[in-house]
């Protein structure tokens, strides 16, 4: 009792100055040298994650945003207890999570998009039998989760097919129901679309979604489709080389992180579009409409430059598109420069 | 690695028969000590000669579907196969001439060499027809999955299993009795080894040896034969079913 | 003479060595207290591990089911090799009269111990073979954030079925053979509590391949090692010749596993030898399984 009051009463999730060094073996081919790496293991170490601190409330849904190798993985592999860290302070409802006591593993889920716990030769219903005395649910918890969660993913039908049979969407959408069915408090999801074709990505998202609003569970995602971050994720936090460059709101991202602002314009007459490149970069062009993207700081001089300059019958400034914010994030082009022109740490409170 | 798995089943039956002849003469089922021993180092021998091949991957190759991609090579199937056997024999003899030398000096045991030319002549027609034998009865074997293909671990480790008590892989076959012999002989299996083995230690007189190599090349021609007529036959219900 | 003083000399060594051996297992097992409150707890945790484990098991049934030609093929194999030793036990023993002190029906209940011992070993642990592909995917994750001990699941999920149909006849032939030899209840008693322990051994053993496993992912080799080496056993490690004989009972020990509990039915083994044998497998598991904790501890701060 004690000890769940104790969970509510703190965040759901606690990360503080979190340090991950993995000690990686070096290899080299040949009999000899592996026998030597044996003998004496030359080491080297990589820093995953570098001082890294955030909190979670519960209830939330949080994005992990960043380039590959970012260390999202990692950061999720340590919140469910699979990793240890190097150093730092992590605590998940109240656990330290590498200790996998059996009482914090009831509580959470880890689903990876790549891999599975179904039994590929046997229906899903088994596996789920089996998960079923693993977290000793009792018969009527385990029916009216399992009908929930069938209802919610339209998988009734597919329960007594053999896994192998199933399309990559159908098993994704089953591997979910096997990870949800004790009602975890907190869901990790790692790439949970990975693969999927449109329809089965926007049933996955949908029934997140809805999973997050009905149980109040906490969840991050890290994910490298855009829509499942705009769609799902209010807060994100983006992380790359093992920090943390931005966390808060979606929006805000796209304010502090757009190196661009989109200027649209429509001429009145025809004129020479040529000019317009030493104004900034053209990025469609559509007569009598032109799109043209212009570095932010020099946007309100662009403008009346232009509306100068040119017959213009309309123009409007706009933001960059959230797509492309965190597509250059994903390609790892937002740097710790970019993290010093910000504000210390974006907080929600 | 499969090598020095097979070390362990000679250190097994080494010292299974080195306890026996604990006396040094005394003689059992016809063998004293010294060609006993030599028997067991022959086996490592004419197993890597014999027994080590390739073609028991045919039955994998067909049941995954692996075999279009050879079919479409103007190459043939079988002489394939046979080359990937005889290479692999190459590799194995050469890791068992090793074995036989690292173990000689660990065990010390007095070797029977043979003399007699004839023999070791007739000593090596027996193994290559044992090689042909054998490659021929995977072969065969391992076409079954054209019609069942799941069965083709499970029919090879079954071939294995025979294989190694029939052709005198574990124990000289002249220890059961005599009925029992006369029935194994009629099979194609005590031709593998134990028949070559015999003619080396000179336990064989002429005309049961000259038997024996009749009796290998029938079994080599109805084996060819059988081989051929279950190929063709695999072959169409494999084009048939688009398996 | 010379000879003889040092053989004496190693003899009282191997004592000294077997003692400390022996005193170091209570000391472990010592640190175990068990409350009482505790038992209701160990009790309640075994049913919900057997509970899983019969789940498992009758998946792992199910899958076999899809292939039952494969089922049948690797049966036939099973039983035509079983049959084939054992005839050849029978003729080779008929032929030299007696084997390393052992006659006919003797040799066979040893072989007969050896498979047992063998084939109830691979029927419980048989998931050790499986334990790879679920490394290599990376599927283990999956398995490590489940509420449940994952070296239970990894070592004993899912019975191997054909041993479900190989081993009660193995038991009748047991029972039928070992009868011949005229036991008392105490020999048949030792000879239990042997084979008990000798699949202690054989978990320890397993738990070593899965370590060696997480460390490597090298597994099907050491697997296969450990099987040829236990094979060693199917006849009495009498047979074999100093030093190996030493070294195969004691320090490898498959002497302990597959000869020792018919020596002791036999009433071939003195008390010395039985605390000495227990200890040993007692300290291999624990070892084993701090093993494993290691191992999984490197995994888990390894790997990404």
């Amino acid at each position: 009792m004690s000890n769940n009051f104790k969970a509510e009463a703190e965040k759901t999730i606690i990360v503080e100055r979190l340090v991950k060094n993995f000690e990686l073996i070096e290899k080299k081919d040949g009999i000899l040298n592996s026998f030597l790496s044996i003998v004496a293991p030359k080491k080297k170490s990589i820093t995953a994650l570098k001082d890294i601190s955030f909190t979670i409330d519960q209830g939330e849904l949080i994005g992990f945003i960043g380039p590959n190798g970012a260390g999202k993985t990692t950061t999720l592999k340590i919140l469910s207890g699979l990793l240890y860290p190097t150093s730092g302070f992590t605590q998940v409802l109240g656990f330290t999570p590498w200790d996998r006591k059996p009482e914090f593993l009831k509580e959470i889920s880890l689903v990876m998009g790549q891999k599975n716990q179904l039994w590929w030769d046997l229906p899903a219903i088994e596996t789920l039998k089996l998960n079923q005395a693993i977290y000793e649910l009792s018969d009527s918890v385990f029916r009216r989760n399992l009908n929930e969660l069938t209802d919610l993913l339209e998988v009734g039908k597919l329960l007594n097919t053999q896994v192998r049979q199933l399309s990559l969407g159908q098993r994704m959408r089953l591997e979910l129901i096997a990870s949800l069915l004790h009602s975890p408090k907190v869901l990790f999801l790692d790439e949970p679309t990975l693969g999927l074709d449109v329809v089965a990505q926007q049933k996955v998202r949908d029934f997140i979604f809805d999973y997050n609003r009905r149980n109040k569970a906490t969840i991050i995602l890290t994910s490298h489709n855009m829509d499942d971050l705009i769609d799902l994720a209010k807060r994100v936090i983006v992380i790359d080389k093992g920090e943390i460059l931005f966390d808060g709101n979606l929006q805000k991202l796209v304010e502090e992180f757009a190196k661009e602002k989109v200027i649209k314009l429509y001429f009145s007459k025809n004129t020479d579009i040529k000019k317009l490149e030493e104004i900034g970069k053209i990025k469609r062009i559509n007569l009598p409409q032109v799109i043209l993207a212009v570095p932010r700081e020099v946007a309100a001089i662009a403008a009346s430059e232009i509306l100068q300059n040119f017959p213009v019958a309309d123009l409007t400034v706009e933001e960059e598109p959230i797509e492309d914010v965190i597509r250059r994030v994903f390609k790892g082009e937002i740097t710790r420069k970019e993290k010093r022109l910000l504000k210390p740490k974006a907080s929600d409170e | 690695m499969w090598r020095v798995r097979n070390m362990f089943q000679i250190f097994l039956v080494f010292f299974l028969w080195d306890t026996i002849f604990a006396n040094s003469q005394r003689i059992v089922f016809g063998y004293d000590r010294q060609k006993m021993l030599t028997y067991i180092f022959g086996l490592i021998i004419v197993r890597a000669l014999v027994l080590s091949s390739k073609a028991n991957e045919v039955g994998g190759d067909i049941s995954r579907g692996d075999i279009i991609n050879l079919l479409l090579k103007p190459i043939s199937y079988v002489k394939y196969w046979l080359t990937r056997d005889l290479s692999s024999k190459g590799i194995n003899l050469i890791f068992a001439v090793f074995e036989t030398i690292l173990l000689y000096f660990i065990l010390r045991p007095d070797f029977f060499l043979q003399g007699n030319i004839l023999l070791l002549l007739s000593f090596a027609t027996s193994i290559v027809l044992a090689i042909l034998i054998y490659f021929l009865l995977l072969f065969t074997i391992g076409l079954v999955p054209f019609w069942v293909p799941e069965s083709a671990w499970g029919i090879s480790f079954l071939m294995l299993v025979v294989v190694e008590f029939l052709s005198g892989a574990l124990f000289p076959l002249d220890i059961l009795p005599v009925s029992v012999q006369s029935i194994i002989n009629f099979t194609p299996f005590p031709y593998l080894l134990f028949f070559p083995l015999q003619i080396y230690l000179g336990k064989v007189g002429t005309l049961i040896m000259l038997r024996g190599i009749g009796v290998s090349f029938l079994w080599l021609g109805v084996l060819w034969l059988l081989m051929r007529s279950v190929w063709f036959k695999g072959l169409k219900s494999y084009q048939a079913y688009g398996r | 003479m010379e000879d003889r003083k040092e053989v004496q000399n190693l003899k009282l060594r191997i004592k000294y060595f077997g003692f400390s051996l022996v005193i170091g297992t209570f000391r472990a097992v010592s640190k175990f207290s068990f409350k009482f409150e505790n038992i209701k707890e160990l009790v309640s945790r075994c049913y919900y591990y057997f509970k899983i484990w019969l789940l498992m098991s009758k998946n792992s049934f199910i899958v076999m089911l899809e292939q039952k030609k494969l089922f049948f093929l690797f049966l036939l194999g099973k039983v035509l090799r079983f049959g084939f030793f054992i005839l050849f036990l029978v003729f080779l023993v008929k032929g030299t009269e007696n084997l390393a002190g052992y006659n006919s029906n003797q040799v066979i209940f040893f072989f007969l111990t050896f498979n047992l011992v063998d084939i109830v070993s691979q029927f419980l642990f048989r998931e050790v073979y499986r334990f790879r592909p679920l490394l290599v995917s990376g599927d283990f994750d999956l398995v490590m954030t489940k509420p449940m001990n994952a070296l239970f699941r990894v070592l004993m999920g899912g019975a191997d079925v054909i041993d479900f149909i190989t081993i009660p006849p193995l038991l009748i032939v047991l029972a039928i053979v070992g009868g011949g030899l005229n036991p008392n209840f105490f020999q048949i008693f030792s000879y239990l509590i042997f084979i008990i322990n000798s699949l202690m051994i054989a978990a320890a053993f397993h738990i070593l391949v899965l370590a060696f496993g997480i460390i490597t992912l090298e597994i099907d080799h050491v697997i296969w090692i450990y099987r040829d080496l236990t094979n060693l056993g199917r006849f009495p490690v009498d047979i074999y010749r100093q030093p190996i004989q030493g070294i195969l009972t004691y320090l490898i020990p498959v002497g302990i596993m597959m000869t020792f509990p018919v020596k002791a039915m036999l009433g071939l083994i003195s008390s010395w030898g039985i605390l000495f044998s227990f200890s040993l497998g007692i300290l291999m598991v624990i070892l084993s399984i701090k093993l494993w904790n290691r191992a999984l501890k490197s995994y888990t701060s390894a790997s990404s």
